[in-house]
């Protein structure tokens, strides 16, 4: 069985994604990468520990249109938004009582008793039907655990919710012919007092099924109306008891609750937590949690599998409580809770607010933990996404992966649709024709495809601010926003800094670097050697006065010029650069050669005399090229090259070495 | 390429280039002959990927979409088809199913660096089957536009020590980066971080061969016609994840690289590297050329012997016709045929009593016309025996267009050098020689280098077996006695040299 299931695309998908404990960076859905639902989180040790149960699709030989869940993750989280998955903890085929093909795998739940980890869960016996409860018990509450060979005794149902007092008495709560309590043994695997025998409904056409032998109590004072997943949970010594209940005939679950004095009721019903999904997702599935002083609801919704709600994802929302106990309603959101990192992923789609006719909708309908993304049909639609922190950007440039079928254009705000122009980005997807007749061999009517367009910022907001995307422009669609801050290529000398060696290979990483001088170079096909010598003489000669001088330190062996002209230059490409650097040696040092490389054509003067030309359309290489033997006499010399490149990525490097390829190092670099 | 491309468009060495073809066209080609470069058909492609077999064609996809299909090896057409456009694809059969990445991008043309490197399958590449349909890309690498890479031009590469599948990716724009990929899904592995391992490449592969991972990237100017000085350098690794030296030590992080190809017999530019490894001991590159100097510049798919030398590949030449002595590996004895032997007749004094004063004159070489009447007229016997430099040892092997080819070679006929007699198979698997060729496929032979060098030379077929022979080399079975017997690399009885005369 399992084999068969290896040899779907579709399930090795999820198998890919699954082998490795990963973190994800999340806003609801909370994971991004398997479906997760009837999500049980629980604060073990600081840490916020969530333990879903794990849909996956239909697997051969069992129930079409059906939930299917063999196994259980564990995830956990010190933030809310990264989540790290510790991977399967129990799995269908390694429970002794259970049917290793039953696929009934529903909403765990797992507590911590003196320093010991309960993980509670339903499956599918070995035979008969109905399901049962068993306990699989662990030092740590990402496991491994240990299963128990025998499911609890008189818990013929799923959904366990498990309830430990301030007295450390435990209470089990299951869903099975509604929704029943009863006490726990101190060993926790064992419900306190006697079974009773049940009548079991007859079925139409069914012959008569024997009496079940069951523990615990029905839960008294629960409205009418279907319910199953009891969550029960202490707070300001009241019990809650939370489940998801269908309220009307032919109506889909809400979660609601009731309160009570005492652990096993009766309970008072006080109403919603959360409405029906909007959708029609059919059952939704939840836990309340109290992390670092907020309460948070997780629950589901069908966000990846929009068509099948069966394959659900797990979001969280924060709780208020009222002061006489009671829960205010939550409001499912997209955005979730948490503060997203600026250089993450920003599921923008996840937003917060939206202007009217904003939607979303899958990336891939085949692939659905390729995301979502959002729609924003017109000029001026917007969506905001709140709480992102900007605190690290310092040099910032966004990226965003967006689609249009026209050219358009897009901003990123700060606070609001009328907020400051963090970055605006064109979408060009129909370029235009810059020449006519000229041949456009990778001009592509790039219309309806996603693209990755990069911009600088025009602002940076300070710490945590909302991020507001607006169209500005015809329709739109975004996948995700990121910021990345620049890389940094040199750091600037200041004056009367010490003298320094070479890098430990020889290179010189140190130079005076002249503003870049611009030249019209379309093609690197002219730097013969005679053009160089006469270009490289006739700039010499009229070598600008006035031209700016950078002092500069690579961190690099190499002096990344394209960086520098991207910088202080007029243009990126189609530069010379003016290099020059004075080092000082000690002693005479004979039977060295200069050995350099450049992108672009390159010369290289010592006290202002030719040692070696580099030309043609060169890449750089390491000692690409080396000068006749020298002899660098004890004093100070001056060391020039010039480089120049049209249409290329300018870049050099230089050292000296000696008769045996070593570098030379012993002379100090002003 | 990305460098140069970009002024072409704009118009000004455009000018230039069109005036060197121009000159080139004047240029009278009949003083070139010897015309084996490249592929025959309609070999036009840039960035080929590596070679790809599926139901007993050959594929290979190149830079903005489409593809070339082969029969044979030799003559190639278009007509593969991929999706997506963009920049020098690759593919890679794994399972039963063909793993396709390719850039989505132009590498810095008609926008900037952002690039986008998406994987997708299919399970076919012949369009006209019914299973062939593309799954949708997945993108498994970008860059961002302002970073020290470009992502365009990805391999593909399944480590067959470990099963993992490993991409390399990259252009002139900053640096070739290292990703892996799930052989399965062919998504990025989760949390996979790219790893820098060469600078100033573009179109990379990866090759693992003998306890070594190979990185080769094309060096040099792309897309110039004639003038193009693109060439592929290699520099290999004990990891897959680097530092990948060249045979100076130097990492491919600061430009290294030893040459594995650059132009050579009438084609220039080499670029984009592909193994293909047909048996053991018999491999061959793929790259395209950027000017095939007689397809007037354009370019073209080539297919070269990949011979590896101390641990490092080179490209051979390609096989050329010509007269040849062919020399087994075995003990060095030469092809020969089974005639009696004929005596060149000389005045002869023993050499001690030979004044060292008497001057000297050159003596001429056994003619054919001075042995060729004492030949039985029929058939004649093979057999291998010291070479002597007599017409009986001297062989002419000449391509036959219409006889069709191989990967990477086209069908032979192998004569006694001014007769028609033909080197031909038996039923039996021995050898023989017919007075006349006649075009049977029992007279026409592959030849292909091996990785050491050498030769072997297979009938395209056997009398009495179908289809096209693979199995069956010429072989040595004795020192004085040649066979046909099963290809073995390990055995220099499979082995022989060809010895231009």
């Amino acid at each position: 069985m399992r084999h068969q299931q290896l040899l779907s695309p579709y399930y090795l998908f999820f198998l890919a994604l699954s082998l490795f404990a990963e973190r994800t960076s999340a806003q609801n859905p909370i994971i991004r990468d398997q479906f997760t639902a009837d999500p049980t989180a629980r604060v073990f040790n600081g840490r916020i520990y969530l333990y879903p149960s794990h849909d996956i699709p239909v697997a051969e030989g069992a129930r079409k249109d059906w939930f299917c869940m063999a196994d259980y993750h564990v995830f956990s989280s010190d933030n809310l938004t990264d989540w790290t998955d510790h991977g399967v903890i129990v799995s269908q085929e390694d429970v002794p009582w259970g049917n290793p093909s039953g696929y009934a795998m529903w909403a765990p739940d797992c507590v911590e008793k003196d320093g010991k980890y309960y993980f509670y869960f339903p499956n599918a016996p070995k035979s008969g039907r109905g399901f049962a409860i068993g306990v699989a018990t662990s030092d740590l509450p990402d496991g491994p655990f240990r299963l128990e060979s025998k499911p609890i005794v008189g818990t013929s149902g799923i959904d366990p919710s498990v309830l430990i007092d301030d007295d450390g008495s435990a209470y089990i709560y299951w869903s099975g012919m509604g929704i029943r309590g009863a006490k726990l043994k101190n060993n926790m695997m064992e419900l306190d007092g006697e079974l009773q025998e049940v009548k079991m409904p007859r079925r139409e056409g069914m012959p008569e099924m024997p009496p079940m032998k069951v523990g615990g109590q029905q839960m008294e004072g629960l409205p009418e109306g279907f319910k199953e997943g009891p969550f029960a949970f202490k707070r300001a010594g009241r019990y809650y008891l939370t489940f998801p209940w269908v309220r009307e005939e032919g109506g889909t679950e809400t979660l609601a609750y009731a309160m009570s004095d005492s652990p096993l009721g009766p309970w008072t019903f006080k109403g919603l937590i959360m409405a029906e999904h909007a959708n029609r997702c059919w059952t939704n599935h939840h836990s309340l949690v109290e992390f670092r002083g907020q309460w948070y609801l997780f629950y589901h919704h069908n966000d990846f599998s929009p068509n099948d709600d069966k394959r659900r994802s797990v979001c969280i929302d924060k709780v208020t409580f009222n002061a006489d106990g009671t829960i205010q309603e939550v409001k499912p959101t997209l955005r979730g809770v948490g503060i997203i990192s600026a250089t993450s992923r920003i599921e923008v789609d996840r937003y917060s607010a939206a202007s009217e006719g904003v939607t979303t909708a899958l990336n891939d309908t085949v692939y659905p933990f390729l995301g979502l993304h959002a729609s924003l049909p017109k000029k001026g639609s917007w969506m905001t996404f709140g709480d992102v922190d900007f605190s690290m950007i310092t040099d910032g440039y966004v990226m965003l992966c967006v689609k249009a079928d026209e050219n358009t254009e897009l901003t990123l705000r700060e606070k609001s649709a009328k907020g400051k122009v963090i970055a605006r980005a064109k979408v060009t997807v129909k370029s235009e024709i810059t020449r006519p007749g000229m041949p456009t061999p990778f001009r592509r009517d790039q219309s309806g495809q996603w693209l990755t367009l990069t911009v600088p910022l025009d602002y940076t907001p300070k710490g945590i601010a909302d991020l507001v995307v607006t169209c500005e422009g015809t329709a739109v669609s975004v996948d995700w926003v990121q910021l990345r801050n620049r890389q940094q290529y040199f750091t600037p000398v200041a004056k009367n800094t010490a003298s320094a060696k070479p890098d430990e290979h020889g290179f010189i990483r140190r130079w005076q670097l002249m503003e870049p001088q611009k030249q019209d170079i379309r093609s690197n096909v002219i730097f013969t050697d005679s053009w160089l010598r006469k270009t490289f003489a006739d700039e010499l000669d009229k070598l600008p006065k006035k031209a700016k001088w950078y002092a500069m330190e690579s961190p690099t062996y190499n002096m990344k010029l394209f960086r520098f002209a991207e910088k202080y230059g007029s243009q990126a490409y189609g530069n010379l650069f003016w290099c020059e650097t004075v080092f000082d040696c000690t002693e005479d040092i004979s039977d060295v050669r200069l050995a350099a490389g450049s992108n672009g054509a390159s010369m290289w003067w010592i006290d202002g005399q030719e040692v070696l030309l580099l030309e043609g359309d060169r890449r750089m290489v390491v000692d690409d090229g080396v000068s006749h033997r020298l002899t660098l006499k004890k004093g100070r010399h001056t060391l020039r090259c010039a480089v120049i490149n049209g249409p290329g990525l300018s870049d050099m490097c230089v050292r000296f070495i000696d008769e045996q390829g070593k570098p030379i190092t012993n002379f100090n670099i002003q | 390429m990305r460098q140069i491309c970009r002024p072409i468009i704009n118009g000004f060495s455009f000018n230039l280039l069109t005036i060197n073809i121009l000159t080139f066209l004047f240029f009278p080609s009949s003083l070139f002959t010897n015309r084996v470069a490249a592929q025959t058909g309609a070999p036009y492609i840039h960035d080929p990927s590596t070679i790809a077999e599926c139901d007993g064609k050959y594929y290979t996809y190149g830079t903005g979409g489409g593809g070339l299909i082969s029969e044979d090896g030799w003559n190639w057409h278009s007509g593969a088809e991929r999706p997506g456009g963009g920049a020098a694809p690759d593919v890679l059969k794994i399972g039963d199913r063909y793993l396709f990445i390719y850039g989505a991008t132009g590498g810095g043309l008609g926008g900037g660096h952002n690039g986008r490197i998406l994987t997708m399958w299919n399970r076919s590449l012949d369009p006209q089957s019914p299973v062939f349909a593309f799954t949708t890309a997945v993108e498994v690498a970008s860059s961002d536009g302002m970073e020290d890479c470009d992502a365009i031009d990805p391999c593909l590469m399944l480590d067959p020590t470990t099963g993992r599948l490993w991409t390399t990716y990259g252009t002139y724009f900053g640096a070739i980066r290292l990703i892996e990929l799930d052989p399965k899904t062919g998504f990025r592995v989760k949390g996979n971080v790219e790893k820098d391992v060469a600078i100033d490449c573009e179109a990379t592969d990866l090759i693992y061969r003998d306890g070594w991972y190979y990185l080769l990237g094309t060096h040099g100017t792309c897309c110039d016609g004639v003038n193009s000085t693109y060439n592929i350098v290699v520099g290999r690794s004990r990891a897959v994840t680097g530092p990948y030296l060249d045979n100076v030590g130097r990492d491919m992080l600061q430009g290294g690289g030893r040459m594995v190809i650059a132009a050579s017999d009438r084609v220039c530019g080499p670029g984009h590297f592909g193994r293909t490894v047909i048996d053991e001991g018999v491999e061959v590159m793929s790259c395209h050329f950027e000017a095939d100097f007689e397809r007037s510049g354009r370019s073209v798919l080539g297919i070269r012997p990949l011979l590896w030398r101390d641990g490092w590949p080179e490209a051979a030449k390609p096989f050329k016709g010509g007269a040849y002595s062919i020399i087994s590996v075995r003990r060095g004895y030469s092809l020969e045929l089974a005639v009696d032997f004929v005596r060149i007749q000389q005045e002869r004094q023993a050499f001690w009593r030979i004044d060292p004063n008497t001057p000297v004159h050159p003596i001429a070489p056994q003619q054919l016309s001075d042995v060729v009447d004492t030949w039985p007229q029929g058939e004649i016997a093979i057999r291998c025996s010291d070479y002597m430099m007599r017409p009986h040892q001297h062989w002419t092997i000449t391509p036959v267009p219409e006889a069709g080819g191989y990967l990477g070679g086209q069908y032979c006929k192998i004569t006694i050098s001014d007769t028609e007699r033909a080197l031909a198979t038996t039923a039996d698997l021995e050898l023989t020689t017919v007075p006349a060729f006649t075009g049977a496929p029992e007279q026409l032979w592959r030849i292909e280098q091996l990785t050491d060098g050498y030769y072997r030379l297979l009938p395209k077929a056997i009398p009495g077996r179908e289809g096209i022979n693979t199995r069956f080399v010429l072989f040595s079975a004795a020192d004085s006695t040649p066979t046909l017997a099963e290809w073995d690399f390990n055995s220099d009885n499979a082995k022989w040299k060809l010895d231009a005369q």
